[in-house]
């Protein structure tokens, strides 16, 4: 069944047929190469500090505050946001429902052109005047900016549009295009996880679209709702980022779960649980924001409430946690170098869960929550949750993706460094977070002796291990073709198809089996 | 990381009341955190080893149902460790939040970029000077932008939006000097927030208020005159560089003749500027609106004598030579023609 003439990746239309196709499959290659673009970006500016910090000289404070403002909204708005939904959702999602396409197709290119827009405009405003406001964007000092803020914010306004369209898509295709027989509850763990991060992707895509419209015109009139009162934009800002950023980790949940069950050969541990845990997880990410404002002009009492509510959100997250070790357990786990990737996820994402409980805690929260410490949290969830999700997925998923074999040994020794690195890369900003340094002021920071250059060592490993990765991904397109359609032996509808699948994904509409059943 | 030698390294000093409170739960919940992370990656990178498949088409075994004793134990010991980490900080921030009676007040303004730190009898310092063993209210305010103020070593970090006031308050335990920050980045001079607290002995602490609270003490009137320049609020509308405000420069001020508004021609002398600081609405240079507040019964005539010592050294009829610091700024020949209102006008 390994008919690559009738591939995807083998149409006639050449170059141009890419930029104007409708299939999920290429939107979502697509995405990866514009995602990865904007990740490296980021990552470069990313340097800059890094230089900064071991004593670079030439770097004026101004340049510094425009790098670190342009890796954090890079990094954060158009990497940690849409990566998992864009690239292995669009991928996944209609094939693992048994569907030719997304339910809307010409939404799936408005997304990747709205994406792709608002990527442009960012980058027309570091040409044409890069502001340094800090990735948060505080009312007061965007009024004050000199930079080009109105195509920042415009470009943010395409990304947010574009996550908006992207989580109606999900729906609507989750809704109507299940392959016949298939309910709610025989849908793969990635599906239902790809399903609520819709919904998340609808509220705050459209919620951070006008608010960022506000906060432009605040900007202009030098007033507005934001510019007589910087608590509400606060309180915007992180009602809307707590549920993209911190919860990022939703569709990266479903990858591992997913990933986790197809390597083991065993079904998802606690199957409905692991949805139900989802679906808390969803609900209390829109109820969680507070917490980001400890110690950020939030009164004592909100505060509390908010710490308060954060406590729930452990239940959830042991239950996903359980599900897990259950599942691998008397598993029949497969070799190949995937699995560095599902456990530096354990070890990066249980970090920054953990992490969590000291900003709950609330002297110790009200200490830490403006500190390098609260910064790093974010930094494991970008470098150390989403990026470990991806790369577990996209090991996992290649084969399916592209029709071709990578080389086990160089994955696996990329992975490892990547693991080894971006732990040696954070910890010591940890230890700066708790010495008293502001967030995001590392590289202002002598700290105590040798901290700064045992990161930029740790940076150094984990660039390389990611170029090791990256080029070992993209090498194999040039290699041979991958001789199985179904490489784990996992029993979701996508392997059920060619490799690569075909234009319309499936020669006959699927029928749902069961799920899980090996 | 584990082990306390290390990680006491990790926080500055402590050296107020307050550190207890931080410190404390910080340990426990760190020591809690490794244990859990070990627990759960450990057990995950186990499972991941020694579950391996041993050959390619081998199933994993059917497990059934979850455990629901372990499974409750998990949750329980997840939940519970939340609650501990809310618990154990709750004492400390309560204490954090409210300052106990008869606490020293020091008022606290940020701005882009710097700190006043103002104390009860008038006197205000771009540093923080408090005494050991009393218990400082800081009651914060911003000028401009968000801003945060941070004394790691206090364990003490407090957010100051714009138009709300906000409280902190510590008891320093150790005498000496620590890093004061701001901890909410404002803007491209953030790092000029940098200060420092200095911690007294109670008898050194009243001794260093008085000595600086005098503000002659060990200066030259040239000196002072440029503190009260800041300090009164002068350069809110008059520049030393010969840029025009709401107010004339004070480049080239002193010894040159200006028209008034009421159309008469006055040097600008001793007397003019006494006048000009206690009624200052009486005789108005040319070009400027008289909306400037007197301040008769707010300076003393020393102060005043000051002010005028030092409005001579920024000028080149001042009889003195011109000051350091107008001169090294820009050339007064080059900002006459800027501001055509000095040498431009003596010429006419």
């Amino acid at each position: 069944m390994n008919a690559a003439t009738d591939s995807y990746l083998a149409g006639k239309g050449g170059i141009p047929e890419w930029f104007t196709s409708t299939d999920h499959k290429k939107i979502s290659l697509m995405f990866l190469g514009w995602t990865g673009f904007a990740f490296l970006l980021g990552a470069i500016f990313g340097l800059f500090l890094i230089v900064k910090s071991l004593g670079g000289r030439g770097l004026e404070p101004r340049f510094v505050f425009q790098a670190l403002t342009y890796s954090r909204l890079l990094l954060v708005f158009l990497f940690l946001v849409p990566a998992l939904p864009s690239v292995l959702g669009f991928f996944l999602l209609p094939l693992q429902l048994g569907a030719s396409n997304m339910a809307l197709p010409g939404l799936s290119r408005c997304s990747l052109r709205f994406y792709v827009i608002g990527l442009v405009l960012l980058i027309a405003s570091l040409v044409g005047g890069p502001i340094a406001t800090g990735w948060t964007m505080a009312a007061p000092l965007v009024v004050a900016e000199t930079g080009l803020f109105a195509l920042v914010a415009f470009g943010l306004f395409f990304s947010a549009l574009s996550w908006f369209l992207t989580g109606v898509n999900f729906l609507v295709t989750v809704h109507h295009s299940r392959a016949p027989g298939m309910g709610f509850f025989d849908m793969p763990i990635l599906s239902w996880a790809l399903y609520l991060t819709g919904y998340l992707l609808v509220v705050v895509g459209s919620l951070f679209a006008i608010v960022i419209l506000y906060l432009t015109a605040s900007r202009f009139s030098g007033e507005g709702i934001f510019g007589a009162d910087p608590m509400l934009w606060n309180n915007y800002f992180w009602f809307v980022t707590t549920p993209a950023a911190f919860f990022a980790l939703l569709p990266a949940v479903g990858v591992i779960s997913e990933i986790i069950a197809g390597i083991s050969r065993k079904p998802v541990a606690g199957y409905r649980m692991v949805v139900g845990s989802m679906i808390a997880l969803l609900g209390m990410s829109f109820l969680g924001w507070g917490v980001n404002l400890v110690g950020q002009g939030q009164d004592p009492i909100t505060t509390l409430v908010f710490q308060a509510l954060g406590i729930l959100a452990v239940v959830p997250v042991a239950l996903i946690s359980y599900s897990w070790l259950a599942t691998l357990y008397q598993g029949a786990v497969a070799r190949e170098s995937v699995i560095v990737f599902v456990f530096a996820f354990m070890v990066n994402a249980g970090i920054a869960a953990l992490m969590g409980l000291f900003l709950i805690s609330p002297s110790v929260g009200a200490y830490l929550g403006t500190t390098m410490f609260a910064a790093t949290r974010l930094d494991y969830l970008i470098w150390g949750g989403v990026l470990s999700a991806l790369l577990a997925g996209l090991h996992y998923w290649w084969p399916k993706m592209t029709g071709k074999d990578y080389s086990q040994d160089v994955a696996r020794i990329g992975g490892v460094l990547y693991l080894v690195g971006i732990n040696m890369a954070l910890i010591p900003n940890l230890i700066l977070g708790v010495g008293g340094v502001t967030g995001d002021m590392a590289a202002f920071e002598a700290g105590p002796s040798g901290l700064a250059e045992l990161a930029g060592l740790g940076w150094l490993i984990v660039y390389s291990g990611l170029i090791l990765v990256a080029g070992n991904l993209f090498a194999s397109t040039w290699g041979k073709a991958t001789d199985e359609v179904n490489p784990w032996g996992a029993s979701t509808l996508e392997w059920k198809t060619a490799t690569p699948p075909p234009e319309g994904n499936f020669n006959e509409t699927p029928q749902a089996e069961g799920l899980y059943r090996y | 990381m584990i082990g306390s030698p290390i990680l006491a390294t990790w926080f500055p000093e402590a050296a107020s009341t307050h550190a207890a409170g931080v410190d404390g739960p910080f340990y426990w919940i760190y020591i809690a955190a490794v244990l859990a992370l070990f627990l759960f990656a450990g057990l995950g990178g186990i499972f991941l080893w020694i579950f391996r498949r041993q050959d390619r088409n081998q199933l994993g075994a059917v497990t059934g149902p979850l455990n629901p004793v372990f499974l409750g134990l998990w949750v329980l010991g997840a939940l519970g460790l939340a609650v501990f980490a809310f618990v154990a900080g709750f004492p400390g921030f309560i204490d954090k939040t409210v300052a106990p009676q008869g606490s020293y007040g020091i008022e606290v303004t940020a701005r882009q970029w710097g700190w006043d730190f103002t104390y009860p009898n008038g006197h205000v310092a771009d540093t923080l000077h408090v005494a050991k063993g009393f218990p400082v209210r800081l009651t914060l305010n911003t000028e401009d932008v968000e801003q945060g103020l941070s004394i790691p070593a206090m364990r003490v970090n407090q957010a100051i939006v714009p138009g709300l006031q906000s409280e902190a308050w510590f008891e320093a335990t150790t005498p000496g000097s620590f890093e004061l920050r701001g901890s909410i980045f404002s803007g491209d001079g953030f790092t000029d927030m940098n200060s420092a607290l200095v911690v007294h002995e109670p008898a050194d602490f009243t001794a260093w208020l008085a000595s600086v609270s005098d503000i002659f003490q060990g200066r030259t009137y040239e000196e002072v005159g440029e503190i009260l320049y800041s300090r009164l609020g002068c350069k809110a509308c008059h520049t030393t560089t010969g840029h025009k405000l709401v107010g004339p420069t004070f480049l080239d001020m002193y010894g040159f003749e200006f028209d008034t508004v009421e159309g008469n021609k006055i040097t600008v002398d001793d007397a003019y500027v006494r006048e000009s600081i206690l009624t200052p609405n009486v005789s108005v240079i040319a070009g400027y609106q008289p909306v400037m507040t007197p301040f008769a019964g707010l300076v003393t005539d020393q102060e005043i004598e000051a002010i005028t010592a030092w409005l001579k050294t920024l000028s080149s009829k001042g009889g003195v030579e011109a000051g350091a610091e107008a001169g090294a700024e820009e050339s007064p020949e080059a900002e006459n023609t800027e501001s055509g209102d000095a040498a431009g006008q003596e010429e006419n």
